[in-house]
């Protein structure tokens, strides 16, 4: 037996408003499933509100997918698409900038060809495959994406490759917070190299999330609203539906 | 070799890329077990295995992975109360005593990770992560409580009932697998929370290998 530190007490979990759990018929929002469970947002809650954003994701052709393993009920969500990359040179007033435009495929085949602005220069462009992952990590109970990029040849992006495509505003949060850098690390499930942005804040930025949706008696779908704030950093983006969505399941 | 030619170090055992960032202990127990020591094992500097492991850029990459287990670790067993207590500077010593082969250094702050309080009969969950090499699951690794809710301490045998049953042969079966800590075999009936308390290693987790019972 160790000597006993007085540590402090546990943090109280965010009370339940019953008006929630019960609805005329509609599905049990995802805290009527967190009381079943000792945990704040458990594994089943996790399968829950991925299994509604994959519903939505469905409707509106997102292209996420669930993931099961073998021989378990763990699962993952994951979501590939593709996107050129490509290199411009810009002049604009006599200063030219180098510039990396990364574009969705879609988008990319209906650009404008309008020069009256500025002179472009391609030197080249790629293909660049981007695997998303949206794992549960049981340690933290939080959900956590993982996440990787390569050529279409199979070559992986590096690090800095990656860091190039993230947006300057959140360049510099990233680098003033190194607990919400970005690391790569194995992959829990598949043991390949992925890169993945760090867990242990995550339950900071989302318990005030959680509690105004309660204030405001609007529900949330945990996964939506943790996607959107963590996935474009990464180059990630939710269409608005998603929100309608999470507060038209109740 | 040419200067241009040389590119990032790794290592290789009978085909098998080593991950850096796994206890050398548990990588010898995993693969080698049954071989003689010293551990033969191939040099690489060219062909870096991209989609097999983690690049390892420098020193601070290896210390920035230990401090995320030991995080990791704690979060397990104390909600990461007693990590987050710590100042920077311990979170340093840590890493430095492990570096510098300094016991005391690192018990120093380490003990203070194994303590829990005295109304508990040990910590929440036990930071743990079971390998196989015939698995496609690089590790598993499960919430699993140290304690049951009638206060019995749970024991190897009863995490590897729960978490990995085919390890373990039926009780009138043959022995088909060996279940190994730190090169050795603990009974069983071991509770778990003391081999959390003394068989960690450096990084607070258990890690266990399940190998298949050698012939011979």
């Amino acid at each position: 037996m160790g000597t006993s530190p007085r540590l402090p007490s546990p943090m109280p979990v965010a009370p339940p408003v019953l008006g929630w759990a019960t609805g005329s018929g509609a599905e049990r929002s995802w805290l009527s499933f967190s009381m079943e469970e000792d945990e704040f947002f458990g594994e089943k809650t996790f399968q829950h509100c991925c299994a509604e954003f994959i519903r939505h994701s469905q409707q509106i052709g997102d292209g996420w997918e669930w993931r099961t393993l073998k021989d378990s009920s763990e699962g993952y969500m994951c979501k590939t698409h593709f996107q050129i990359k490509s290199e411009t040179l810009m002049s604009h007033s006599g200063t030219s900038a180098c510039v990396q435009t990364c574009l969705p495929i879609e988008e990319a085949l209906e650009l404008p060809l309008d020069d009256s602005e500025v002179t472009e220069t391609t030197t080249g462009s790629q293909v660049i495959k981007y695997e998303y992952h949206v794992l549960y990590s049981c340690s933290y109970q939080v959900p956590v994406l993982y996440f990787r990029a390569s050529f279409l040849d199979g070559r992986p992006l590096a690090l800095k490759d990656i860091w190039e495509g993230i947006h300057e505003c959140y360049k510099t949060r990233l680098l003033q917070e190194p607990w919400d850098a970005i690391t790569q690390q194995e992959h829990p499930i598949l043991g390949q190299p992925f890169f993945v942005l760090h867990p242990c804040k995550t339950d900071e930025f989302m318990t005030p999330v959680l509690k105004n949706s309660q204030k405001i008696n609007r529900s949330v779908n945990y996964i939506t609203s943790w996607l959107s704030v963590v996935g474009p950093v990464v180059g990630l983006n939710l269409p608005l539906s998603y929100a309608r969505a999470a507060s038209e399941d109740e | 070799m040419r200067q241009e030619d040389i590119s990032e170090i790794w290592f290789e055992y009978e085909g098998t890329p080593l991950k850096w960032h796994y206890p050398i202990g548990l990588l010898f127990d995993l693969l080698a077990s049954s071989s003689a020591l010293p551990w033969n094992i191939t040099v690489h500097f060219k062909s870096f295995p991209e989609k097999d492991l983690l690049h390892c850029p420098s020193k601070d990459a290896i210390e920035a992975h230990f401090m995320s287990c030991v995080k990791e670790a704690d979060a397990l067993k104390h909600k990461s109360q007693v990590i987050n207590e710590m100042q920077k500077k311990d979170h340093k010593q840590l890493w430095m005593g492990l570096q510098n082969d300094r016991f005391d250094q690192f018990w120093a702050i380490n003990r203070k990770l194994m303590e829990y309080p005295a109304e508990e009969n040990g910590f929440r969950y036990i930071p743990f992560r079971i390998y196989q090499t015939t698995t496609e699951r690089p590790f598993i690794q499960k919430l699993f409580r140290p304690v049951a809710a009638d206060g019995q301490l749970h024991t190897l045998g009863d995490l590897l009932k729960d978490v990995c049953p085919s390890a373990v042969a039926p009780e009138d079966g043959e022995k088909k697998n060996q279940v190994m800590i730190h090169g050795i075999e603990p009974m069983l009936e071991t509770p778990l929370q003391w081999l959390s308390e003394h068989l960690s290693y450096p990084d607070n987790f258990l890690h266990i290998s399940i190998i298949p019972q050698p012939t011979d």
